[in-house]
């Protein structure tokens, strides 16, 4: 086991190639351009495929294609790149084709900026492009869970022939923080049914996205959302930090949810009840991590902290169904929210109406 | 360590050459040398050197690095008081150059000015990132950082570390690492960089004639801090994340 120090992008490379894919197509945008730096540096030493294509859209389009052929193949961009490639996303998803996606968000809307931000949630988890479908959605929030995470995210993307898509902000990708690699392992990939390698004397295999009955559509439509359920029942995924006896909940993905850990340890000193959910799938929203603590019947607040205007509250009020209030904070435009700030949120809460 | 006027620092990508500059030219500073640091890192979007111009101006450092909106792009924009640091034989420069090839591709842009010079060009090695984990691959790196900088290396700075989980043994393992590099290439460690809270324990058991320049840590995330612009303030000695 060998400890290395990386950033956050080259971490996504390396966990991929761990993971067994040895096709990248992508396009230069920062904060996340260290990822394919890496790739196009480490994918020839391990015999895989880099390929810089002309935009967004062709990247996105090879991964298509690769993905029929069976390949196990990512691509990644931030925020604008990830908008033009949503049309090639949403035929991925139409198509039932397995492939990784990685968004390193930075600031938005329009041009934005290059700074850290959470603000692509809605896009992340309600699918994105057009048509009735969903992505897996995996936010890690250090460096080792990104080498931990990508594993699982190409295993998902395979065991439900869907995109998954893992999503980080510029300071995850652009951080450096040790990680534990194991020895590199040839990585036999299961069986591809679905990739157009050659029927084998089995059905034919033809990948299309156009269905122009309205019946068949609508049973296609059905099938996909039969599919999404499943994934809502079984891949629900959160971290619970100190939120057995909490009063107050927040909760906090990735970069923001190391913010809010910092928080929660600040308050216990003070002897706050306060703990932390991190959701780890945004999609699947983890309600079963709500349900339980609700029934536990400590808990008197939620309180959403972003690097947004508010989009994972949304997700957390469907959770709660107002059975508690749900508060927020948020900083944005590429600001982050500080310990500081956040105790104080906590406080204004906890502590005033006992005044 | 200071005989030459002008100190360029490059190296991998997250191989430690912004806090390698920032610390060097604290150091020429305390030492009572006036001292400009230029922020030549093009190809980074965050952890510049930019991010603690207040800090580095309070304490005594000159800082030339792009200004306004400026600073906050991922823009090669280069400000022309760099040439002023290149030709004031007075001040002594510490160039913070962004990383691998690429970054080191802007040095060609001020090569006439810096041979005219006397100047020393340090290649940082952190023996546990990737890319540079041997002597082998480190040699082919330094060739590749030459060949685009049109310059030759003349010193290596010897900075093995694993963020906060630095230890000594991670230190030493790695400096063995530099100094076999050193020895192949006949090139001089000009110092080994010890983060400040090692530098009793490296001392202790470091057996050879070396200087060992003391780290404070600039660049870290911003749960490091409790305040609202956390790449502002001066930063404590490194402690554990809280996780």
């Amino acid at each position: 086991m060998a400890k290395v120090l990386m950033k956050g992008n080259e971490a996504f490379g390396e966990g991929a190639i761990r993971a067994g894919c040895r096709f990248y197509f992508g396009y230069p945008i920062t904060p996340q351009s260290e990822l394919a730096h890496f790739l196009a540096k480490r994918m020839p030493e391990v015999g895989g495929t880099f390929l810089q294509a002309e935009s967004e859209l062709a990247s996105i389009n090879m991964v298509y294609g690769a993905a029929g052929a069976g390949a196990r193949v990512m691509t990644s961009s931030s925020g604008p790149g990830i908008s033009l490639m949503q049309e090639g996303i949403s035929f991925i998803a139409c198509a039932e084709l397995p492939c990784v996606i990685v968004n390193i968000m930075r600031g938005g809307p329009g041009l934005g900026n290059i700074a850290p931000v959470q603000s692509d949630y809605f896009q992340a988890t309600r699918g994105g492009g057009h048509g009735d479908y969903r992505l897996i959605v995996l936010a890690p929030s250090s460096v080792q869970e990104i080498i931990d995470l990508i594993r699982e995210a190409f295993d998902l993307a395979e065991k439900y022939l869907n995109p998954v898509l893992m999503l980080g902000d510029g300071l995850l990708g652009q951080m450096m923080e040790p990680v534990e690699l194991n020895e590199v392992k040839e990585v036999s990939l299961p069986p591809r049914p679905w990739a157009t390698s050659g029927r084998m004397g089995g059905p034919k295999r033809i990948i299309n996205t156009l269905i122009i009955v309205p019946e068949e559509l609508e049973k296609h439509n059905l099938k996909l959302n039969q599919k999404y359920k499943r994934i809502e029942v079984k891949e629900q995924r959160w971290e619970n930090y100190q939120t057995e006896d909490a009063q107050l909940v927040l909760v906090a993905f990735g970069t923001a949810a190391r913010v809010c850990k910092g928080v929660v340890d600040y308050c216990r000193e003070q002897r706050l009840a306060v703990g932390l959910i991190r959701p780890i799938t945004l999609w699947p929203f983890p309600v079963k991590a709500f349900d339980y603590l609700l029934s536990l019947a400590t808990v008197r607040y939620f309180l959403s902290v972003e690097m947004s205007t508010g989009q994972m509250i949304e997700d957390i009020r469907l959770a709660v169904n107002g059975r508690r209030p749900v508060y927020f904070y948020g900083r944005f435009g590429g600001m982050l929210p500080v310990l500081t700030d956040v105790v104080k949120e906590v406080k204004k809460l906890l502590l005033e109406e006992e005044c | 360590m200071h005989e030459k006027k002008l100190t360029i620092f490059v190296g991998n990508l997250g191989s430690g050459k912004t806090e390698i500059a920032l610390n060097f030219a604290l150091f020429l500073v305390k030492q009572g040398y006036p001292t400009t640091i230029v922020d030549l890192d093009i190809i980074n979007p965050y952890f510049r050197t930019r991010m603690v111009r207040h800090v580095l101006e309070h304490m005594g450092v000159r800082v030339v690095c792009p200004r306004g909106e400026l600073a906050n792009a991922d823009l090669p924009s280069l400000p022309p008081a760099i040439q002023s640091v290149l030709e004031d034989t007075f001040n002594y420069g510490v160039f913070d150059v962004g990383g691998d090839e690429i970054g080191a591709t802007i040095l060609g842009r001020y090569k006439a000015f810096l041979l005219k010079n006397s100047y020393a060009l340090y290649y940082v090695i952190n023996q546990c990132r990737p890319f540079t984990g041997d002597k082998a691959s480190i040699i082919k790196n330094i060739h590749f950082i030459e060949k685009s900088a049109r310059l030759k290396i003349t010193g290596l700075v010897s900075n093995t570390n694993l963020g906060w989980a630095t230890d000594v043994q991670t230190i030493f393992k790695g400096h063995e690492v530099v100094k076999t590099v050193a020895a192949e290439l006949d090139l001089p460690v000009a110092f080994l960089s010890v983060r400040r809270d090692l530098m009793l324990q490296v001392s202790m058991r470091l057996n050879e004639d070396i200087f060992l320049l003391p780290l404070e840590i600039f660049m870290q995330p911003p749960w490091y801090y409790g305040i609202t612009d956390p790449l502002l303030k001066i930063p404590q000695t490194a402690k554990e994340i809280p996780d």
